[in-house]
């Protein structure tokens, strides 16, 4: 019954949708306080019904209710219960699912917490928002219902692939969707701004938490998903250039173009038309990023053309969004009122500068990323393959002047600023940064000049990042109770900023430590044989067969040593599931701040090194990559720490304004 | 149950809509000009900028001159007062609150399904027991038939073939059908048996080896239904698609009578026609429809994994189901000659006579030609 209870709300939500599509609208355009008001409502109704639906198919998966044809395929009764949980978005239909109610918990939030935006602007907002809900639910109802039913009920599900058994993924898709999804509402202000023909520092100010909190979901599901990658897979690797993290990675690059540009349409009413077009993109982006993995169009382009039906659904709301949105764009956009004007030296250049440098870097991406399904599509089934070399050469050159005007912006003011001056306060930096690179070198003692530049960038950015928070709260200039005082009475906002960009910075560390002083070996290890790798001695004592809940495993036992002295033993498994048939590595890692050694077994090579008790041993050392996963952590936490600011939380009091208004002198 | 908790989601959804209207005091209208309030903001922002000396005193004052004017500017425009009157628009909130749940409920009529409760895996436990016993008792058989000296029973491999057949453990039902066709008193139905298993096993495709087997129960029988199916199905997919159609509809024809199978034969001729552009055939040009189908599929399901002693009580229940109806609608001529049958499977002679008889009376309204006089003829000679 109750997968019929969730069929059902669905079809309530869709009808609700359906309303609030076109009833607030209509009142905005003709004044009607009651039809505006509707969409409050209907968009809690949204929430609450799709969130019934969403626990009804949860509780499908958790009781292994067979009867759901979704629960029978992507679920099994042996699974363990996190997984059960996770299962309900790991299908197509679930996660649609997932993308819907993410969508109505963001309408929602808007209609709840944006009591300071003007109703007619809200009520255009939220119509738009539920075009979007109107399309993803009649996709899902009528082409991928994950309500559908099979009776009688197979004996048992189908679905119990032990490598995605792991908690790092069952938490990365919900991520990912709070951030590609968390775009929607930035879109659907920017349709309704254009619709309304106006744009102005408030509206930049409703639309930046939005932005934000979209933007750290999407920051930590793609770390989320890399450091999965890097702990499960056994490559060692962290990014790959695959497809499905470049269509995630797109909208974060032009997500965090979005942010800062509107930081310029507040600050300085500038640049209007390019941050709604940045909103307008970064969502197009993410619906194709759904589009893409959800089509089945990665796998092949040929998969696609034998069952088209959803893809072609999808691919026409994707046309209709995209196309429709950019249309409104090109009528209305330059109806906007010019925003001020600024030098080329000022902080508004310089915010320029950062965007088209992302915007460029996203287009890079989405060619790399496209060009091999059209080669496909267009010559018929050759495959191509767009890897690491082209986004290498092409996206990492642009990224070093990006970080390097990110270490200059905030030191430069608006309008107009002193280029000489800013430079003068930050030679010291340059100086240190230049020392940093040295030492490195020195350590090293070899590598490619890219590797040494993007070090010294990245600590030129560091640094001046510290130093910029340093200038602000006067440290060492003034007494440290003063200073004290000064960082409790800046606005979070400033202290996110630092903090995100010392994040970039770290992150960048170990983006270039782990790929660019990477040592790896692979080799034919008998017992008692040892390897050497970085100034660390493995040995391999052996490998024994060992027995866990659901799998069996070949378990190494390897020795670490460095200058002789054991420093640790590491236990990399190679595991066998037999119900699921299929095998999975779990590498065993020494990780430390300055590096990971990281140790994983492959298959058994006694016929290779023809002694009994061989294998093939796999082990890295990855200096810095650590520094990844603690600068993505810093991203998000500036984030977070931004979206804290109580600016952006509740505006600010009517009351002051009415006061500060009658001190402004008449002119 | 189903449908009040439908009722109260609808209503929830009805009232939710409604919302704007049941509120007395309308809200206050946030102001459509915020604008003053952010560069307000912006002007605390100025002074500590000008605090921490990223700026001079004197940009300071032109940036604070051109904020306030800003300021001003946005103070001055006119607040949209285009607010009219709340009564205007009543009627269409309320019909869209009403059109929400009809909306919702004419979707599910079409594509909801009501009848189908769902069932946790942990309730399913006796399902499962039987089926881990029946897993039991073929592994049981087939090591009894293995170890034999002489090789083991025919109905033992045919047993154990078709459990494993049910069990989709198709592979091994062939091996099992496979030692019995080896055997000189290997029947067609043997053959047909084996060629669906491996058909099954290869998802619907009829490869070489079927079709050698299917060859085979032809020609130990001719009028094989199964057989004959299958080699339409091998024909259809070499593309041969006249003959498949010409082979089912010649089987068709020479059918005594109405048979469950001839309705796969009829709709895979239609299939097969749709194609080939041939008009559809319907069941009455080849046998009168019957009214009852008898037991359903899953019936069948059931009894076959069923005990000895289970089986023959199920079918008991199930003959008594069918007299029971007939006793309600007399006239079914079909339905008293399938009774008839069923009896005398169970050995019970007399009812089956007697069942037999009342389809004879109503015989008595058909036309000389039909063949059902002699099937009932028959069956009675045989019986007394």
């Amino acid at each position: 019954m109750t997968p019929e209870v969730g069929h059902f709300a669905l079809a309530l939500a869709l009808a609700m949708a359906l309303v609030q599509s076109v009833l607030p609208i209509l009142g905005a355009t003709r004044g009607n306080v009651l039809w505006m008001q509707s969409a409050r409502w209907s968009a809690l109704g949204q929430v609450g019904f799709v969130g019934i639906a969403f626990a009804a198919l949860m509780q499908a998966f958790v009781t292994s209710d067979f009867t759901v044809t979704n629960v029978f395929e992507n679920s099994h009764s042996l699974k363990p219960m996190l997984f059960k949980i996770a299962g309900t978005w790991g299908s197509h239909e679930g996660s649609l699912l997932l993308w819907v109610f993410i969508l109505t918990v963001f309408g929602a939030a808007v209609s709840v917490f944006g009591s300071n935006i003007p109703d007619a602007l809200k009520a255009r907002t939220l119509s738009v928002q539920a075009w979007i809900s109107v399309g993803f639910l009649t996709f899902m109802l009528f082409t991928s219902n994950p309500f559908d039913r099979l009776y009688p009920p197979p004996p048992n599900g189908q679905d119990l692939n032990p490598l995605l058994q792991d908690v790092g993924l069952a938490m990365h898709p919900p991520l990912l969707y709070f951030g590609y999804v968390g775009f929607s509402i930035v879109f659907s202000f920017a349709v309704a701004a254009l619709l309304e023909g106006r744009v102005d520092a408030a509206w930049a100010r409703w639309v930046r938490p939005w932005t934000l909190a979209a933007w750290m979901s999407l920051t930590a599901g793609i770390a989320l998903g890399s450091w999965w990658a890097y702990y499960e897979l056994g490559w060692g690797g962290w990014w790959f250039w695959d497809p499905v993290e470049n269509v995630s990675f797109m909208p974060w690059l032009m997500g965090t173009a979005l942010l800062h540009s509107a930081i310029v349409t507040e600050k300085r009413g500038a640049f209007k038309s390019w941050t709604i077009l940045l909103a307008i993109l970064t969502f197009s982006l993410s619906l194709l990023g759904t589009f893409i993995v959800r089509s089945g169009l990665l796998t092949s382009v040929h998969a696609f053309a034998v069952d088209p039906e959803r893809g072609l659904y999808i691919l026409g709301l994707l046309a209709l969004s995209i196309g429709g949105s950019l249309a409104l764009f090109s009528w209305r956009a330059p109806m906007m009122e010019p925003g001020g004007l600024f030098k080329p030296v000022s902080r508004e250049a310089g915010l320029l500068v950062n965007n088209l440098i992302l915007a460029t870097a996203t287009g890079v991406v989405l060619f790399g990323t496209l060009y091999p399904l059209f080669y496909e599509a267009i010559t018929g089934g050759e495959k191509l393959s767009v890897g690491p070399p082209f986004f290498n050469a092409a996206f990492i050159p642009m990224m070093l002047p990006l970080v390097f005007v990110m270490g200059l912006g905030p030191y430069l003011s608006w309008k107009r600023a002193d280029l000489a001056g800013v430079l003068q306060r930050l030679r010291f930096v340059a100086v240190l940064s230049v020392l940093a690179t040295l030492a490195v070198w020195y350590l090293t003692q070899g590598g490619p000049v890219l590797g040494y530049l993007a070090i010294m960038i990245a600590v030129w950015l560091l640094l001046a990042t510290v130093r910029e928070w340093m200038m602000r709260v006067r440290l060492f200039e003034v007494s440290f109770a003063e200073s004290t005082r000064r960082v409790k009475s800046l606005p979070r906002a400033a202290h996110g900023m630092s903090l995100a960009h010392a994040g970039l910075a770290v992150a960048m560390l170990g983006f270039t430590g782990s790929s660019v002083w990477k040592s790896e070996e692979i080799v034919f290890v008998t017992p008692g044989e040892a390897v050497t790798i970085a100034g660390f001695n493995v040995t391999f004592e052996g490998a024994d067969r060992v027995r866990g809940a659901n799998y069996f495993a070949d378990r190494a036992n390897l020795t670490v040593r460095r200058d002789g002295e054991i420093l640790t033993q590491l236990y990399p498994e190679r595991r066998t599931y037999p119900v699921a048939g299929s095998n999975t590595t779990e590498s065993a890692i020494r990780s430390t701040l300055a590096g990971d050694l990281y140790a994983s077994i492959a298959e058994p090579a006694s016929k290779e090194v023809g002694a009994s008790g061989a294998w093939t041993l796999r082990i890295l050392y990855e200096p810095l990559v650590n520094f990844i996963w603690i600068g993505s952590a810093m991203l998000v936490l500036g984030g977070g720490l931004s979206l804290s600011d109580r600016r952006l939380r509740v505006g600010v009091p009517r009351r002051r304004i009415a006061l500060s208004l009658s001190k402004v002198p008449a002119e | 149950m189903i449908w009040s908790l439908f009722a109260v989601l609808s209503l929830v959804a009805t009232i939710l809509m409604g919302m704007p209207l049941l509120r007395r005091r309308q809200e206050v209208l946030a102001s459509s000009n915020a604008t003053p309030a952010v560069l307000l903001d912006q002007l605390d922002e100025l002074n500590r900028d000008l605090d921490r000396g990223v700026i001079s005193a004197a940009e300071a004052q032109a940036a604070e001159q051109e904020l306030k004017q800003r300021i001003l500017s946005e103070a001055r425009k006119p607040e949209s007062s285009k607010v009219r009157s709340v009564e205007d628009g009543r009627v269409a909130l309320l019909l869209s609150a009403i059109l929400v749940p009809v909306l919702a409920l004419s979707y599910y009529a079409f594509n909801g399904s009501p009848e189908v409760s769902g069932i946790a895996f942990a309730k399913r436990t006796a399902e499962r027991q039987e089926a881990a016993k029946i897993a039991d008792l073929t592994d049981e058989l087939s090591e009894k038939l293995a170890s034999d000296p002489q090789g083991g029973p025919s109905e033992g491999w045919m047993l154990l073939g078709q459990t494993y057949s049910r069990m989709g453990r198709f592979v091994d039902a062939a091996n099992a059908f496979n030692t019995v066709a080896k055997r000189p008193e290997a029947n067609s139905a043997v053959f047909s048996m084996m060629a669906e298993a491996l058909i099954n096993e290869e998802q619907g495709v009829v490869t070489p080896r079927a079709e050698a087997a299917i060859d085979s129960a032809i020609n130990l029988d001719p009028a094989n239904p199964a057989a004959i199916f299958y080699k339409a199905t091998a024909l259809s997919q070499r593309g041969e698609l006249r003959k498949a159609h010409d082979l089912l509809v010649a089987r068709l024809d020479n059918a005594d009578g109405f048979h469950p199978w001839m309705q796969s034969f009829l709709a895979e001729a239609n299939r097969i026609g749709v194609e080939i552009g041939k008009a559809p055939l319907s069941m009455a040009s080849f046998a009168p429809m019957p009214t009852d189908l008898g037991p359903t599929g899953e019936d069948i399901a059931n009894a076959q994994d069923m005990t000895e002693e289970d089986r023959q009580a199920f079918i008991r229940s199930m003959v008594d189901r069918l007299a029971t109806r007939l006793e309600d609608e007399p006239n079914d001529l079909d339905g008293w000659m399938r009774l008839g049958n069923a009896f005398s499977v169970l050995g019970d002679t007399s009812s089956a006579v007697n069942a037999f008889e009342r389809a004879e009376t109503l015989l008595l309204n058909v036309p000389e030609s039909d063949q059902r006089r002699s099937v009932v003829a028959n069956a009675l000679s045989g019986l007394r």
